[in-house]
């Protein structure tokens, strides 16, 4: 039946969302969707649980940002962001809204509130279950979440992480929490290492040679004594030491714990407890191979609130340093160079990018000196994608001295943001006049772009002021969602008894349409996806309002059609185009509502406007949509199928004594 | 149903009404939250035993914060909210509650809103509904621009709409006394629903104006308005008792942090539903009259 196409529409479209919703997770050609949530609905931070903060954007010279520090800042964050770990994190420009300038940055770090720690064991040898025991009895903290990773480290979630305390001088007087388990678990968890030995091996004689036959080997396989002392010789007479093949030069020892830490509590570096004991093994006889079991090799602190302000909040750095670049050439005839048996070509280019190669040192540049920095295109036949440095005088002079030292001698200067290499070019010559560029045979003009911004970034350092902060316990989130989605349930359930009990058919064909709407909606919401809030939830209330409101016009219009002596069929269709106007006109004036206020959303400092506004739009285009084309065609199915006869049944309660007696000459009309 | 002749008890009502909630807007006023006032919040859950609301308080008076609103919400859970607490001000307040129950009390949620964001939050929710209220009038214009004077049904359109957010005001500012209910960035946005809301339905009823003022052009208007406000009053009462339903289910099962947000819903659909059928109609009808201003209706009035 043609004019029921629609309905067959809404029906497609009812499975489509249904399947949207109970398929949880899902990837198609690289378009992926949904997650662990509550069907896989992208919920806010006031349903999930996280923190949000707000920064404002302050230049240190006192001027208004542009748009360019705001996009360096971004960059910046989004970086600091993600080396937090924390990849779901949304970082978005907020300001005074169009055509000006935003002033403002919004950090939204979802779910997990608390801290998190990172070990690794090496191998599987600690379980997942053993450390949150270890957590929960030992260290007394029943809040601690243990989860193996992939790559079979361990992620402990913990609400909290007290910090060390320090008092003004800087002098610690309370360690960080996490410094003392992490000396707990390296008692706890003992190492087990296997050592075994061999026999030097012995040069075969020359042939012809006959002195080496009679010369009996001098070393012996290391004894039980000797491995010890070798022990206590670092330090770890502590050491379980067994002896397990005498002949075969075989050990099991048993260590509580191997530092594995490479830099002392100063931040230097030092030789790792493991490297320490493995030379003292090497000492006492030829190795031929260590195998160890359950030493942490990482710990890793992450998460927390104020650990993210701090990562987030830092004014951003910019470095030149000048790059050694290995020798090229032998530094004298006797090592075979390259070096770790590189080719020549491999060479060229890894003595100025591998850092086992290179070393780094200041320099006179000063991040402050570059007034500018901008993507250009060279000149010549072929331009391609630049960047310009342009130094003030100061930084003219020491780029230039640098750049002449960088040409001569063949290295680089490497230029770093927050630590991490920007860019690192060699020199042709010293580059005077303070004016310079940067080229590179792989620089895309998006590339060129983006190390320009950093660049500026790093060199007009803009400060970040903490002007909001919110952050809403998981478990408080979960609550709310948990308790908002019963209540709503009910709400839905309730609503619908009372449709149909007054509507009757129509409230009946009204039901079917606002059960209808509402999957649609969830699932239109999982596929765009519009991150469902609380005030998100409030538009989905007025929307299921609005969708109600617009059956209960078609409803008592055609009411009052049947009523005005029209046949069923005459009055669903008069009826319904009667409703039209006010749903059309009432429902229109609401979506510009919706959209003055996510044009005026991201000047507030929360995302609860836009979140809002975007709901109420689509809720409301929905559901006219949905009386469009499910409620009309439902009610007109209805009317032509036996159903129709009962004429009372589409009429409401209230006017049915009144109803019957009209009704009756239509029912002969309809006949 | 004589809605017109009636006119004077309900225009009186509310007029005494938008009176009353005037009064209370300025004295004592809304009872702001720090989305508009800056400071800090935090809600704590004690999870062993209930200190009470005074435990609470001495804690934050021996963290120094004598400032401190403490609210029970129930379930051992308090709201507490104090001047802006900085980066470390919350520590030093969760050591001392957790002296009152042993254990750390949970921290649910914390919030700090410094006080250039206040400033900016206030100005820019009033731009907002202002630009939103001009462009809903415009469409009211067009809309309606097949009936004679159609600015009149936008303006009456936005007198009910002001009616409704003014009335809705003075309800919340006597909750902010009696429950300590807070103005905060959720309850900006019942404001904006209840102004969605209030808008639709006087429209639902100018529709049918402007559907009888067309099919019966002569018909006196007065009567006109009469006769659509009596054939659309059980489609209001049929909206809203529904779209009351939900709010009522969400506001007797659904949990504590929507409570404030969904008394706003309520008594804007109740307001709205009010004020489409005995407002926004009723001032139509007194404009036709030329009668809208009192001293004008001495003049005109028979």
């Amino acid at each position: 039946m043609n004019r029921f196409r629609g309905l067959l529409l809404v029906a497609i479209l009812v499975v489509l969302s249904v399947v949207v919703l109970t398929v949880s997770e899902f990837n198609i050609l690289g378009f992926s969707r949904g997650g662990d949530s509550v069907l896989g609905l992208t919920l806010g931070l006031d349903l999930e649980g996280g923190t949000h903060l707000v920064y404002r954007v302050v230049p240190e010279d006192g001027r208004e940002p542009t748009q360019d520090d705001m996009e360096g800042v971004r960059n910046i964050i989004d970086k600091r962001v993600n080396e937090f770990g924390v990849s779901e994190a949304k970082v978005q420009l907020l300001g005074g809204g169009a055509g000006t300038v935003p002033d403002r940055v919004l950090v939204q770090i979802p779910g997990q509130i608390g801290a998190a720690i990172t070990l690794n064991f090496g191998s599987d040898a600690v379980s997942a279950q053993t450390l949150e025991d270890f957590f929960h009895d030992n260290l007394e903290r029943p809040d601690a979440e243990v989860k193996q990773n992939e790559n079979l480290s361990l992620t402990v979630q913990l609400d909290e992480i007290r910090a060390e305390v320090v008092d003004t001088d800087g002098t610690v007087l309370t360690p960080s929490e996490a410094d003392a388990w992490r000396e707990a678990v390296i008692d706890w968890f003992p190492v087990a290492l296997q050592v075994g030995y061999v026999l030097p091996e012995i040069v075969p004689p020359a042939e012809g040679d006959d002195t080496a036959v009679d010369s009996e080997p001098e070393e012996t396989l290391p004894t039980l004594e000797e491995v010890q002392a070798a022990f206590a010789s670092v330090d770890r007479s502590d050491a379980e030491i067994d002896q397990i093949e005498a002949a075969a030069g075989l050990f099991s020892i048993l260590l509580k714990g191997v530092d594995t830490s490479t830099t002392d509590d100063e931040g230097n570096p030092i030789l790792g407890e493991d490297q320490r004991i493995l030379n003292a093994l090497r000492e006492i006889g030829t190795i031929q191979f260590v195998s160890n079991q359950g030493a942490l090799t990482q710990w890793t602190l992450g998460g927390g609130v104020q650990e993210a302000k701090n990562l987030i909040g830092k004014t951003a750095q910019l470095e030149f340093r000048y790059r050694e670049c290995g020798d090229l050439l032998p530094p004298s005839n006797d090592i075979p160079w390259p070096p770790d048996g590189l080719s020549d070509e491999e060479w060229i280019n890894a003595r100025c990018t591998d850092p086992a190669y290179f070393t780094e040192s200041a320099t006179e540049i000063d991040a402050a000196d570059l007034d500018d920095a901008f993507p250009d295109v060279s000149g010549g036949a072929i331009p391609r994608p630049i960047v310009t440095l342009i130094f003030n005088d100061d930084g003219g002079d020491a780029f230039f001295d640098v750049t002449d030292r960088v040409a001569r001698q063949g290295d680089r200067l490497a230029i770093y943001l927050d630590g991490e290499e920007l860019v690192a070019p060699s020199a042709q010559a010293g580059i005077s006049g303070g004016r310079a560029i940067i080229e590179g045979g792989s620089f895309t003009s998006e590339g060129v772009r983006t190390i320009a911004i950093q660049l500026r970034s790093g060199a007009l350092p803009v400060g970040l002021d903490l002007i909001q902060e919110r952050n809403v316990d998981a478990v408080l989130g979960k609550e709310s969602l948990k308790r908002s989605l019963i209540a709503g349930g009910i709400g839905l359930v309730m609503l619908l008894m009372f449709m149909i009990a007054y509507y009757k058919i129509p409230g009946l064909v009204a039901s079917i349409a606002l059960v209808a709407y509402t999957i649609m909606l969830l699932a239109i919401f999982k596929m765009i996806p519009v991150t469902l809030t609380l005030s998100g939830a409030a538009a989905v209330i007025l929307s299921l309002g609005f969708a109600v409101d617009a059956n209960v016009l078609i409803a008592e219009r055609t009411k009052e059609e049947l009523r005005s002596g029209r046949s069923l069929l005459a009055a669903i269709t008069a009826g319904f185009d009667r409703a039209w106007p006010s749903i059309r006109d009432g429902n229109f004036s609401t979506i510009i509502v919706a959209l003055v206020l996510f044009w005026f959303g991201d000047r507030f400092s929360t995302s609860v406007m836009q979140g809002f506004a975007l709901t109420l739009a689509i809720g409301v285009l929905l559901s006219m949509f949905t009386a469009f084309f499910a409620s009309r065609l439902l009610l007109r199915l209805f009317a032509t199928s036996a159903i129709g006869n009962n004429l009372h049944l589409f009429v409401p309660v209230r006017d049915r004594g009144q109803q019957d007696q009209q009704g009756e000459s239509s029912v002969g009309g309809n006949a | 149903m004589d809605f017109i002749g009636k006119r004077r008890i309900f225009l009186n009502a509310s007029l005494l009404l938008v009176a009353l909630s005037a009064i209370v807007l300025v004295s004592p006023g809304l009872n702001l939250g720090i989305d508009f006032t800056s400071g800090s919040t935090v809600t704590f859950r004690f999870e062993s035993s209930d200190p009470g609301t005074a435990g609470v308080k001495a804690a934050l008076d021996r963290a120094d914060h004598p400032e401190a609103i403490i609210q029970a919400m129930g379930d051992n859970q308090y709201f507490v909210r104090t001047d802006d607490l900085g980066n470390s001000g919350l520590d030093a307040i969760t050591d001392e509650v957790a002296k009152l129950d042993g254990v750390p009390a949970t921290v649910l949620d914390t919030s700090t809103v410094g006080s250039s964001v206040a400033q900016d939050t206030v100005r820019n929710a009033v731009i907002a509904v202002l630009v939103a209220v001009v462009f809903v009038m415009m469409y009211i214009m067009y809309a309606f621009r097949t009936v004679p004077s159609s600015y009149k049904y936008a303006i009456a359109a936005i007198i009910a709409l002001g009616h409704d957010v003014l009335i809705v005001l003075g309800v919340f500012t006597l909750l902010g006394i009696a429950i300590n209910a807070e103005v905060n960035a959720i309850f900006i946005v019942g404001i904006l629903t209840v102004i969605g809301y209030s808008v639709n339905d006087t429209i639902v009823i100018f529709d049918r104006i402007r559907e009888n003022v067309t099919l019966a052009p002569s018909r006196e208007f007065r009567s006109t308005v009469n006769l659509s406000i009596t054939e659309s009053v059980t489609r209001s009462l049929g909206t809203s008792l529904t779209t009351m339903t939900v709010i009522l289910a969400m506001l007797l099962f659904g949990g504590a942090s929507l409570r404030d947000f969904l008394i706003v819903l309520l008594s804007g659909v109740i307001v709205g539903t009010y004020s489409s059928i005995f407002i926004a109609a009723q001032v139509l009808v007194l404009w036709e009259r030329r009668a809208l201003l009192p001293w004008r209706r001495a003049a005109v009035s028979p």
